[in-house]
């Protein structure tokens, strides 16, 4: 299982993530991206599928803002840093 | 005085849209104007994240592509003639006794009577391939940008990465090189679906998904040695160049350690977008005040605002309005 989770604090808002992988990652109402799969809390397991576009987001970010885990995030995005 | 000493009136960090209309502005000012930019093209963010992009909230403009904003605000900017530094990151700002400010960057030192700090999100840098011990291959035959293409004439070329510009690399590279191969670690292309189709149909060599895990040559890379993704096949190739394209990292960088004002990220600015620091100014997504708002359209608010509170710093007799550009410009012809 693998979760990921925006860190908004870091995000530029460049849209890259949302570029690459749609299905996982859209943006709020100030721009930064998000996930979402469930609102960016990091709790819903990324689908198998989409496992190569979560890569391709995680790669791309020039923030290093996107946070891959075999856990949950709970809504904190430094959870495992 | 030589060259390399020259004091100029306004340096300018950061070559994005904001650092580019900055200049154009000092330059009407009549203002000399200095840019330094980490990477080795202008125009940002918006050149090296998302050229081909629609942005819709320019004013004057319905839409237009990130790019074409970049290729007209560099054509408004050299109606002046700024110095152009590129691929140099500001390491180091020091005030002499003289009230001039050297800027050191990472090759050499600038000097000027006043900074605008345009940065953005901070200074971009290409991401590096993360293989131990690349480095002695940097500056020979192992490229992040490519400047001139002739230079890979005749070459078996390597390109590792696959969005935009690697597959445009290599298909730029194809009629030039005596062959290019194009390594991706998954099997499909993030690049537009018109450059795959061409890909497919051109000489190009395609090897996915692999990716690679060790360069070998003595003061070259002669060659690479790739490796199946989530596999165990491993293949080596000769080269005589390699290329990686793998998008940029952004990061505040030294900024910090100036001694400026810096709120989440952001530095403080007041309404003249003077920062603490006497004689430094920023505008553009570096900079907070109440009320900010990080947009384009706000930043070419701020260039006028910022250049104008400069020349007021560097001659306390300028006004800070200046003449209309029908006035200032007259007699210039684009």
């Amino acid at each position: 299982m693998k979760y990921t989770i925006v860190n908004k604090e870091t995000c530029i808002a460049c849209g890259a993530c949302n570029d690459v992988a749609p299905e996982i990652f859209g943006h709020d109402v100030k721009g930064n991206s998000h996930v979402i799969l469930d609102n960016n809390q990091g709790t819903t397991a990324v689908p198998e599928k989409l496992y190569d576009d979560l890569e391709d987001a995680y790669e791309g970010c020039p923030s290093e803002s996107i946070k891959i885990a075999n856990e949950a995030f709970y809504g904190n995005a430094e959870k495992f840093d | 005085m030589s060259r390399k000493d020259q004091v100029f009136d306004i340096t300018i960090i950061g070559g994005g849209p904001i650092g580019l209309f900055t200049a154009f502005y000092a330059g009407m000012r009549q203002l000399s104007v200095k840019m330094i930019e980490s990477l080795p093209q202008l125009g940002g963010q918006l050149s090296a994240l998302y050229p081909e992009k629609y942005i819709y909230d320019i004013a004057g403009f319905p839409k237009i592509r990130a790019q074409q904003l970049i290729h007209n605000l560099k054509a408004q900017m050299e109606q002046f003639t700024p110095t152009i530094c590129l691929e140099q990151s500001v390491e180091h700002i020091e005030k002499q006794f003289n009230g001039i400010f050297q800027l050191t960057t990472n090759t050499e030192a600038h000097y000027s009577k006043a900074i605008i700090i345009t940065t953005g999100n901070g200074a971009f840098k290409p991401k590096k391939l993360q293989i131990e011990g690349i480095e002695k291959y940097e500056g020979r035959n192992l490229y992040y940008f490519i400047d001139d293409l002739n230079k890979f004439a005749g070459q078996q070329v390597v390109i590792f990465g696959g969005g935009d510009s690697a597959v445009d690399w290599a298909l730029m590279l194809e009629p030039i090189a005596k062959h290019v191969t194009l390594v991706h670690r998954r099997e499909t292309f993030r690049a537009h679906e018109q450059s795959v189709e061409k890909l497919k149909n051109s000489t190009v060599e395609v090897v996915t998904p692999f990716a690679p895990v060790e360069l070998i040559g003595v003061d070259e890379i002669e060659q690479v040695v790739l490796e199946e993704v989530r596999g165990t096949r491993k293949m080596t190739i000769d080269t005589d160049a390699v290329i990686v394209n793998y998008g940029f990292a952004s990061s505040l960088g030294s900024i910090k350690n100036w001694g400026l004002e810096i709120e989440n990220n952001s530095i403080v600015v007041n309404s003249r977008l003077a920062t603490n620091i006497e004689g430094i100014f920023a505008a553009g997504d570096i900079c907070t005040y109440e009320g900010k708002i990080k947009l384009i359209a706000t930043g070419f608010g701020e260039a006028p605002i910022a250049v104008s509170s400069a020349k007021v710093y560097i001659d306390p007799t300028a006004d800070m309005q200046a003449l209309h550009s029908t006035s200032l410009m007259k007699g210039k012809t684009i």
